[in-house]
């Protein structure tokens, strides 16, 4: 597919664009250091997430697994990126 | 055990339809060997799902163990109930005793319902034009295979269907019994059928991210969710005192049931709440935690739910937790949603009558939230006098059964 394509920065930089809108965060506050607590990104805006993630880069991610240990943005964004390029590999 | 007077209340039969195959044995030689169910989905529509693994009732139809007559009336859920309470019946020695009349009831639980029929109905009449199934209604009612299980067998008492999820069987399993202590009958088939596993039910779930994609391992580090199973198992429960003048088998004593609701969350377990269902079971049965010899967990295999339910477990049972094998038998027979807790049922009054705890598969590495010991890959044989069978649902409602040998007390 064509996102096989897509460097590192690429992905994060589209999975920062869907983390936005559908976790309804302001990009201003999305930083690599930001917390999904401070951002308020419970599980059901993870969900979301996962929702257009799987239809931009047809994945299936599940909540639990390697995504459970991701407690700030960068480490999301890092495992998203991890498992999206695997599947692409 | 409580000496309160009551009617006691034992199991006389037990039927099932699950992954593993049909009939009780095929599911209790399963979950004792570690023989997963699980295989390659297989789905009636492409929707383009990524999960591609279930635990499926393989060859199934219900014109294929059903008279026409019947199976016209069937969703796929109805038709597991009939060929699981089939096999109750018949094990229970009644399958020549007619009518079974007013003194005999039918509590099921159910989740979904007829939902392959409602998705059949919708993708034909409305992407289709084609014609809507004149019988829909009756094959969609929740209610449809309790109805059908009382058709069947001539049972004219009380009848209804226990929808609560993930804890529907086991909440029908105890209401069953209390029936039966309170005197409003004599014998009561109880249980849980249901299958879920229809093309938008399917992606449904999955859009929800609880599905793994790969190996259900409940209670083990690296867990990445739940395996969705199906089926059916059905029980003749009846007061202690009819089954013995009759000389029915005596398989297991209902010795205790405990409800709770967590009232917190819809998708998220509270462990107060689990806690509770599981004391108020022990309360019921006036046993002492020291008392339970094995649980059968609802270990779903998602991290939240597994840490919820072994915490509760170890806050329950303190030090005895050390000594108390908790297995999830869901990588064997899957997660069959409003059947899961009769599935489970089954496997747990099997075990306390084989003395063999049976395993929670898969499981890789201990995870330091989940302190139980979960009987790892293999089969464990043990003396067991009481098992305890967990069932947790969305929603937050949880349902808890004990039972005993029959002739132990």
């Amino acid at each position: 597919m064509a996102d096989a394509d897509l460097s590192r920065e690429e992905i994060a930089d589209q999975l920062i664009e869907i983390i936005a809108k559908e976790g309804m965060v302001d990009k201003a506050r999305i930083t690599p250091d930001a917390t999904l607590q401070t951002l308020e990104l419970d599980s059901m805006s993870i969900v979301m997430i996962l929702m257009v993630v799987e239809e931009k880069f047809n994945i299936y991610i599940p909540m639990d697994g390697s995504l459970s240990e991701a407690s700030d943005l960068k480490s999301l964004i890092d495992t998203l990126t991890d498992r999206i390029q695997s599947s692409n590999a | 055990m409580r000496d309160s007077g009551r009617r006691r209340v034992v199991v006389t039969g037990a039927g099932a339809v699950s992954a593993p195959g049909i009939g009780a044995d095929a599911l209790w030689h399963a979950a004792r060997d570690g023989q997963s169910g699980v295989g390659p989905l297989v789905l009636t529509r492409e929707v383009n799902n990524k999960v591609k693994i279930a635990a499926q009732v393989r060859d199934f139809s219900a014109e294929r163990y059903l008279p026409k007559n019947v199976a016209i009336y069937c969703d796929i859920y109805s038709a597991f109930a009939i060929v699981a309470a089939d096999e109750a019946i018949h094990q229970a020695g009644l399958a020549s005793a007619g009518p079974l009349g007013s003194s005999a009831g039918v509590v099921l639980g159910v989740g979904a319902g007829g939902i392959n029929t409602i998705e059949t109905v919708h993708f034909t009449f409305l992407r289709d034009q084609g014609r809507i199934d004149p019988l829909a209604v009756p094959k969609v009612m929740p209610s449809s295979a309790t109805s059908h299980l009382c058709i069947r067998y001539g049972c004219t008492g009380p009848s209804f269907a226990v929808a609560s999820a993930c804890a529907s069987a086991t909440q029908a399993i105890g209401i069953g019994a209390n029936l039966i202590q309170q005197g409003m009958v004599d014998r009561v088939l109880v249980g849980g059928a249901d299958s879920t596993i229809a093309p938008v039910s399917f992606r449904s779930w999955e859009a929800l991210r609880v599905l793994t994609p790969d190996f259900c391992r409940p209670f083990s580090k690296g867990r990445n969710g739940m395996v969705l199973g199906e089926g059916a198992a059905i029980f003749v429960l009846e007061a202690l005192d009819v089954a013995r003048a009759r000389d029915a088998p005596l398989l297991a004593e209902v010795l205790g049931y405990g409800t709770s609701t967590d009232a917190v969350d819809m998708l998220r377990p509270d462990s107060r709440g689990a806690l509770a269902a599981m004391k108020n079971a022990l309360d019921d049965a006036g046993i002492a935690p020291d008392d339970v010899d094995y649980i059968n967990a609802h270990g779903t295999g998602t991290i939240l739910n597994d840490t919820v339910e072994a915490q509760a477990i170890r806050q329950l049972f303190g030090d005895r937790t050390d000594r108390l094998p908790v297995s999830s038998t869901k990588p064997i027979h899957g997660h069959a949603l409003g059947a899961a807790g009769a599935l489970e049922f089954l496997v747990t009054v099997r075990a306390l009558m084989d003395d063999i705890v049976p395993p929670t598969i898969n499981w890789i590495e201990s995870d330091a939230n989940c302190p139980v010991d979960p009987v790892a890959n293999q089969a464990r044989p043990l003396p067991l006098r009481t098992a305890m069978s967990n069932s947790f649902a969305f929603g937050g409602i949880n349902a808890v059964v004990i039972v005993g040998k029959p002739d132990a007390h």
